[in-house]
C-alpha cells in the first residue's frame, strides 16, 4: 500500500481514538465515589458551590447529554473552570505550556546527544567489551527513579557545586538553558535506556545491510562508514522512537517539574491533585491524551516520509 | 504499528517450524545464560534480604528514637544510621522492600491475566473483535501511564487498593498487544488448523495449544512491567499518594530523607540505589529470558 | 517527618478550617473585645506612622536600605484576591499587602490599633461609631481615599453572604457625612466592632471598584497598601510592586515582593539556602535543627495561636464517662508528641486557649502525662478493663498519622485498643462534623484577637459547632463563657475564662495536645520580617541589606 493511503488510514483511525480519549476523560467524573460534586468540592461544598459545579459538569442531566455538553465545550475551547482559582482551565494550561515544551524539547535533545554516540559505540562492535558495557546502561537506567536522580543532581550540582540554579524556569533564552539543564538531564536519563536499545538494534540492522558490506568491501574506513551511513540512517529512527515514547517522556516530566519547581503542566496537574481541582485534572489528562495521539500521528507520518523503504501493514 | 517501542525486549515471534519444540531442551539450557543467571541470583539475594529481615536486623522499622535522631553510619549498632525520627535505616530498607516488591508483583498479575485474555481474543478471532480491541488499546495507550495512574489515584483515593486498580486499568494493554501479535502468527500453524478442523472449541485451542507457547513473551515483558510498577509505587509514595506513613517503603524513605541530602546523604541515596538494583535484577531476568527464547528457537 | 507538602494541617484539610468561617457562627464575637480594642487603641493612637507592627526577628537591624526584590517561597499558591470571599490563608496574607482596613491587629496579636483610621468616638447609646480617617492617604493609582471609599468597602463585604458577610452582621448601615469621617451604625451594642473592622475582609477599596465590575477589579485589586498588584501567574508566581503613593513615609523599603508556589519542602529549602528565595514559609519541622545551625539563613519560630487537640465524641460509649476521657488524656505524653511531630518546636498544651489569646490561663494545669493517674482514672470508670475504639485520621497527613501511632501505643498498656482508621480528608471531615466518629484530631488558629470565638465554638453545645463536635455540655462552663461575652470588665472576664478553661481541662472534653509556632526561614540579608500570632505580616517593614534579590 502506498504512503498516502497509509497516512490517510492513520488519520481516519485518529478519529475513534480521539473520541475514545474524550470518553475516558469524561468518564472520570463518574468514577468518583458518592456524589461527585460534593466529593470533589470537599470542604468547599455548600449548596451554592455544589449547584454551580453540578451545572458546570452537567451532572443533573442524562449521561449522553452530559457527554455532548462536554464535547461541545471542548470544541469551543472551553475546558471548564478551575475549582481552586475560579479562572478558566484553558488559560491555566496555556500559561503553563511553554515551560513543559521547553523541558520536553531540551530533554529530547540531550537524550539524543547521549544515546546516539553510545549506541554507535555499541553497534560498531557487537558483543565486544564496549558493547556489553553500553548494554548495561539501559539495564541500570530502566530501574532508575527519575525524581531520585533529579534530587541528587539538584543537591550536588546545584547546591553544593553551584554549577546550576537549583530550581525554576529562568528567564530569557540563556536563562532557560541554564535553569532547565538539570531537569532536562533528569528526564533525558530516564529516556536513554529505551533510546539506546532501539538505536543499537536499528544500527545493527543497518550495519548488516548489503550496502554497508559493499562499502566496506570498497575500503571505506570504519569511521566514515559510521558517520555517513549508519548515523544518518539511525537518527531518523531516534526521532521516531522519541515520538512513539512521548507518553513515557511526558510521564517523566510530571514529577521532575515538581522537584525542580518548574511551572509547567506537570506541576499544574500535581498541584491540582492536592488542591482537589478536578476540572484541571480532567482537562490536563485530556490535553495529554490528545497531544500523544497527535504526536504519534506525526511520528508515523514522519517515519513514512523519511524512510522510503518501509512498507506498511496494519 | 511500532517496530520500536518502549518494550525493552522486542524479540521476534518464534518461527512456526518450532512452535511445538520440546520444552525440555529450552529448560536444559537456562542455566547457561549468564544474563538470566545473574539476574536470578541477584533477585534471589534481594528477596532473601527483604524477607529474611528479622534475621538480618534486630531493629523494628517503625521504632522511633526521638532523643537521638539522624545517627551516622554504624553508630550505636545502626548499620545505616537512623532517620530524623530515630528509626533504623537498614530495617526500614529491608521491610520497605517487602512492601514495594509485594505491591509491584501483585499489581502485575491482574493486568497480565486481563491483557492475555483480551489479546488472545483479538488475535484469535481477528476481524471486528480485533479492530475494536485494538482501538481501545490505542486509546488507553494515548494517556501517559503515570498521568492516568495519578488521576485514578485522585479519583479513587490513596493506598494499596487504588494503586492496584489504577495499574490494572492502564497496564493490561501491553500484554494484550504482545499476545495478540503472537497469536495472530501462531494460529496459522498446521496443528492449530488441524485442531480446528477436528472440532475443538476455540477456548480449548487457545488455552491448551496456543497460549502455552506464546505466554513466554508476556512473561518477559512482565519483568520490565514489575520494574515500571516499582517506579510508579515509589513515585506515588514520594508524593504522599502511595504507601502511607509510617509504613516504610523506599519512596517514603526517599521523601523523608531528601531534606538531609547534604548531611545524612545515605538516607535518600540508599533507597534509590535499592530500587535501581532491583530494577537491574528484574531487567536482567527479562533480557535473559528473551535471549533464551531467541536461542531456543534457532 | 517531612512530606512533600507542608505539614501544617491548617493549610490542608484541617477539620476546623471551613467550620470556623460558617455564617452560623455569628454569635461568636463578644462584648468584651471592645475593651481590648480600646486598650490597644489608646496606647498607639499617638503614633503618626499608624503604629509600628514590626519587631526585627532576623539579624542585627541597622538602618533600613531602600530597594531590592524579595522572593517569598510558599507551599501553596493563593486562591483569589477577592477580600470579601476568600478564606485561604495565603491569599489573605497577600491581600493584606494591597488593601488595608481601618484598624489593624497589634504585633502581639492581642489587640487592635488605628491604621487607616486615626481615632473614633462612640455615641452614648453605643450604637454609632464615628471614625476619623487618616488624612493624605491615597490609593496606589494616586486617587485620594475618602469616606465614600470606606463606605463602599464595608457595604461590599456586608453583602458577601457566602463570604465574610457574617463578620459584619452587627452593622446596620455605614454613612459618610464628610470626606474624612465615617459613621458605622450598629443594630445592637456590639463591642467587637473594632476587631471586626480590623479584619482584612474589611480592607478599603475604591468606591464602586473605580468603575470596574467586581470580577475585573479583583483580578488586579487596587488599595492603599504598601504594594500594588503587578501580575499573577497562577501555580507559579504572584508579584506585587512598590506603591509609590503609600502613606507611611519612607516605606515600603522593597521594590517588589514575589510569592512563588513551591509545594515541595525540600525545594523551598534549597531555594532559600542558595539565595534563590529570601523567605521560606513553613519549612518541614524535621529540618528546623539543621536550618538553625546553618549560618546563611535565619530560622524564626513566631508564636502562633495554633493548637492541636484530640476530640472525644460524647455521644459514643464510653466517652460520655469523664473518667474515661481523663484516663486517655493522662496517658498521652505530650512532650513525646512535640518531639515526634514538630521536632521539639512546640509545647504541650494545658488549655483550650493557646497562650497568645487574651485571657489565657497559664495556671489551668490541664491534664498532663501521668501514667499512674491514667490507670487510676480508668479504674474508677465504667470500663476499668479497657475497651476498643476507633481513631479516625485523614489520609495524606503525616503529622496526624504520627500522633495516631503514638497515641495508639500509649493507650495499649491501659487495655484500650485503638484502631486507626484512615479516611480521605473530605470523608474524615464530614464524619467529624456530623458526629460519626469515636476519636478524631482537630486544630484551631485564631482569626481575631479575642477568645470568644474559640470559647463559643468549643464549649457551647448550642452553637452550630456543638462544642467542637464533641457534644460536651457543662452548664457551669457555658454560663461562664456567656457571662464573659456580656461584661466589659476585664477582671471579670479573666475570672470567667479561668473558670471555663480549668473546668474544661478537668472535664477532659478534648485532650489538649500541643501548641506549635509558625516557622519561617529567612535569608541572612532579610530584616524586619515579623509574623503576628494570627499569622499576618507587614511587608512594608521588611528590607534587604544587600539590596538585591
Amino acid at each position: 500500500m502506498g504512503r498516502m493511503s497509509f497516512v490517510f488510514r492513520r488519520l481516519v483511525l485518529l478519529v475513534p481514538t480521539a473520541i475514545g480519549v474524550t470518553i475516558i476523560t469524561f468518564f472520570m467524573v463518574h468514577l468518583i465515589p458518592g456524589n461527585p460534586a460534593v466529593t470533589i468540592l470537599g470542604q468547599r461544598a455548600n449548596p451554592t458551590t455544589v449547584a454551580a459545579l453540578d451545572k458546570q459538569l452537567g451532572l443533573d442531566k442524562p449521561l449522553i447529554e452530559q457527554y455532548w455538553l462536554f464535547i461541545d465545550h471542548l470544541f469551543h475551547g472551553n475546558l471548564g473552570t478551575s475549582l481552586y482559582y475560579g479562572t478558566s482551565v484553558s488559560s491555566l494550561i496555556s500559561s503553563h505550556l511553554p515551560a513543559t515544551l521547553w523541558l520536553l524539547a531540551y530533554a529530547a535533545v540531550i537524550a539524543i546527544v547521549i544515546s546516539v554516540p553510545l549506541a554507535s559505540l555499541a553497534a560498531s562492535r557487537k558483543d565486544a567489551v564496549r558493547d556489553h558495557v553500553v548494554r548495561v546502561v539501559p539495564l541500570l537506567g530502566l530501574g532508575l527513579p527519575a525524581f531520585w536522580f533529579g534530587l541528587i543532581l539538584q543537591t550536588w550540582l546545584g547546591t553544593k557545586l553551584r554549577l546550576f540554579p537549583v530550581t525554576g524556569y529562568g528567564s530569557g533564552f540563556t536563562g532557560h538553558l541554564q535553569s532547565m539543564f538539570l531537569p532536562a538531564l533528569t528526564v533525558a536519563v530516564a529516556l536513554c535506556p529505551v533510546l539506546i536499545r532501539s538505536l543499537r538494534a536499528s544500527m545493527l540492522n543497518v550495519l548488516g545491510a548489503e550496502f554497508i558490506t559493499t562499502a566496506r568491501a570498497k575500503g571505506v574506513p570504519g569511521y566514515r562508514l559510521l558517520v555517513r551511513h549508519v548515523l544518518r540512517n539511525a537518527v531518523i529512527p531516534a526521532v521516531t522512537v522519541l515520538g512513539i515514547n512521548i507518553g513515557y517522556l511526558i510521564g517523566g516530566t510530571l514529577i521532575v517539574e515538581q522537584v525542580f519547581a518548574i511551572p509547567g503542566i506537570g506541576s499544574l496537574m500535581i498541584n491540582a491533585i492536592f488542591q482537589r481541582d478536578f476540572t484541571v485534572i480532567q482537562s490536563v489528562a485530556l490535553f495529554y491524551g490528545v497531544l500523544v495521539v497527535l504526536v504519534n500521528l506525526l511520528t508515523d507520518v514522519a517515519y513514512v516520509a523519511l524512510d522510503p523503504r518501509v512498507r506498511f501493514d496494519a | 504499528m511500532s517496530a520500536l517501542s518502549a518494550d525493552p525486549a522486542p524479540a521476534p515471534a518464534p518461527s512456526p517450524a518450532v512452535a511445538a519444540a520440546p520444552v525440555r531442551s529450552r529448560r536444559a539450557r537456562w542455566y547457561r545464560q549468564p544474563t538470566l543467571l545473574t539476574g536470578l541470583v541477584l533477585l534471589v539475594i534481594i528477596l532473601f534480604m527483604c524477607y529474611a529481615a528479622p534475621l538480618l536486623t534486630s531493629f523494628n522499622p517503625n521504632t522511633q528514637n526521638l532523643e537521638e535522631p539522624l545517627l551516622g553510619l554504624g553508630q550505636m549498632g545502626h548499620l545505616l544510621g537512623t532517620d530524623q525520627e530515630g528509626r533504623d535505616t537498614w530495617a526500614r530498607l529491608l521491610y520497605g522492600g517487602q512492601v514495594d516488591l509485594r505491591i509491584a508483583v501483585i499489581a502485575v498479575i491482574l493486568p497480565f491475566i486481563l491483557g492475555i485474555i483480551v489479546g488472545s481474543l483479538a488475535g484469535y478471532f481477528g476481524g471486528w473483535v480485533d479492530a475494536i480491541i485494538m482501538r481501545i488499546v490505542d486509546i488507553v495507550v494515548a494517556f501517559p501511564f503515570f498521568v492516568l495512574v495519578i488521576a485514578l489515584v485522585f479519583v479513587l483515593g490513596t493506598g494499596g487498593k487504588s494503586i492496584y486498580i489504577a495499574i490494572t486499568a492502564v497496564g493490561w494493554v501491553s500484554y494484550a498487544r504482545i499476545t495478540r501479535g503472537e497469536i495472530t502468527v501462531a494460529k496459522r500453524q498446521e496443528y492449530v488448523l488441524a485442531a480446528q478442523s477436528g472440532g475443538l472449541s476455540s477456548v480449548r485451542i487457545i488455552t491448551r495449544h496456543l497460549l502455552p507457547n506464546v505466554i513466554t513473551q508476556s512473561v518477559v515483558y512482565a519483568m520490565s512491567d514489575i520494574v515500571q510498577d516499582i517506579l510508579a509505587i515509589v513515585t506515588l509514595s514520594y508524593l504522599g499518594l502511595g504507601v502511607q506513613p509510617p509504613t516504610a517503603d523506599w519512596g517514603t524513605m526517599i521523601s523523608a530523607g531528601q531534606n538531609f541530602l547534604t548531611t545524612q546523604w545515605w538516607l535518600t541515596t540508599i533507597p534509590g540505589i535499592a530500587v535501581v538494583i532491583t530494577g537491574l535484577a528484574l531487567s536482567l531476568i527479562g533480557d535473559g529470558l528473551a535471549d533464551l527464547l531467541r536461542t531456543g528457537t534457532s | 517527618m517531612s512530606s512533600l507538602f507542608a505539614t501544617y494541617p491548617s493549610l490542608r484539610s484541617s477539620p476546623e478550617l471551613l467550620v470556623r468561617h460558617r455564617p452560623i457562627l455569628t454569635t461568636a464575637l463578644t462584648a468584651g473585645a471592645a475593651l481590648l480594642a480600646l486598650a490597644g487603641c489608646g496606647s498607639s493612637a499617638s503614633s503618626s506612622a499608624g503604629g509600628t507592627t514590626s519587631s526585627s526577628s532576623s539579624a542585627s537591624a541597622g538602618t533600613p536600605v531602600t530597594g531590592g526584590n524579595l522572593t517569598f517561597a510558599n507551599p501553596q499558591d493563593a486562591q483569589s484576591l477577592d477580600e470579601s470571599t476568600v478564606f485561604d490563608n495565603n491569599s489573605i496574607w497577600i491581600i493584606e499587602q494591597i488593601t488595608q482596613p481601618l484598624f489593624t491587629v497589634t504585633a502581639n496579636g492581642k489587640g487592635v490599633t488605628p491604621w487607616l483610621a486615626t481615632g473614633y468616638s462612640v455615641s452614648k447609646n453605643g450604637l454609632a461609631y464615628t471614625i476619623t480617617l487618616r488624612k493624605g492617604v491615597k490609593f496606589s493609582n494616586g486617587t485620594p481615599m475618602t469616606s465614600k471609599d470606606v463606605q463602599f468597602s464595608l457595604e461590599q463585604t456586608m453583602a458577601a453572604s457566602q463570604g465574610w458577610g457574617y463578620i459584619d452582621t452587627a452593622i446596620k448601615s455605614v454613612e459618610a457625612p464628610s470626606t474624612d469621617t465615617v459613621v458605622v451604625n450598629l443594630k445592637y451594642k456590639w463591642a467587637p466592632i473594632l476587631a471586626d473592622l480590623a479584619l482584612f475582609a474589611n480592607g478599603v477599596v475604591p468606591d464602586n471598584y473605580g468603575g470596574k465590575t467586581a470580577a475585573a477589579f479583583y483580578n488586579a485589586p487596587v488599595g492603599t497598601g504598601p504594594f500594588k498588584f503587578d501580575y499573577w501567574h497562577k501555580g507559579s508566581a504572584l508579584k506585587l510592586v512598590k506603591n509609590t503613593n503609600y502613606w507611611q513615609p519612607g516605606k515600603p523599603y522593597l521594590d517588589s515582593v514575589t510569592w512563588t508556589d513551591v509545594p515541595n519542602d525540600n525545594t523551598r529549602q534549597l531555594q532559600v539556602t542558595s539565595g534563590q528565595a529570601q523567605i521560606d514559609q513553613f519549612p518541614a519541622w524535621s529540618t528546623v535543627a539543621q536550618l538553625k545551625a546553618n549560618p546563611s539563613v535565619a530560622l524564626s519560630l513566631f508564636p502562633s495561636t495554633e493548637t492541636t487537640y484530640l476530640a472525644f465524641n460524647e455521644h459514643v460509649k464510653p466517652f460520655q464517662d469523664v473518667n474515661v476521657r481523663q484516663a486517655i488524656s493522662y496517658a498521652i505524653d505530650r512532650q513525646a508528641l512535640v518531639k515526634a511531630v514538630v521536632f521539639g518546636n512546640g509545647q504541650p498544651a494545658n488549655s483550650l486557649f493557646p497562650p497568645q489569646v487574651p485571657f489565657y490561663d497559664a495556671n489551668s494545669g490541664g491534664l498532663q502525662y501521668n501514667v499512674a493517674s491514667a490507670k487510676a482514672a480508668l479504674a474508677k470508670s465504667s470500663e476499668p478493663n479497657g475497651f476498643s475504639t476507633t481513631l479516625t485520621v485523614p489520609s495524606g497527613n503525616s503529622d496526624y498519622a504520627t500522633i495516631a501511632t503514638i497515641v495508639q501505643s500509649e493507650l495499649k498498656p491501659l487495655g484500650i485498643t485503638v484502631n486507626i482508621q484512615t479516611l480521605d480528608p473530605n470523608t474524615a471531615n464530614g464524619n467529624f462534623q456530623s458526629g460519626k466518629y469515636d476519636m478524631e484530631f482537630s486544630l484551631w488558629t485564631m482569626d481575631i484577637p479575642d477568645p470568644d470565638e474559640l470559647a463559643t465554638f468549643g464549649l457551647v453545645p448550642t452553637s452550630g459547632s456543638k462544642s467542637f463536635f464533641t457534644f460536651y455540655n457543662n452548664p457551669a462552663v457555658v454560663k461562664a463563657v456567656q457571662a464573659a461575652e456580656v461584661t466589659t470588665d476585664s477582671a471579670a472576664r479573666q475570672a470567667d475564662y479561668n473558670t471555663a478553661q480549668t473546668q474544661a481541662a478537668k472535664d477532659a472534653f478534648m485532650a489538649f495536645l500541643y501548641y506549635s509556632p509558625y516557622a519561617y526561614v529567612e535569608g541572612s540579608n532579610v530584616h524586619g520580617f515579623n509574623v503576628t500570632p494570627l499569622g499576618n505580616y507587614h511587608m512594608e517593614d521588611v528590607w534587604l541589606s544587600s539590596g538585591s534579590s
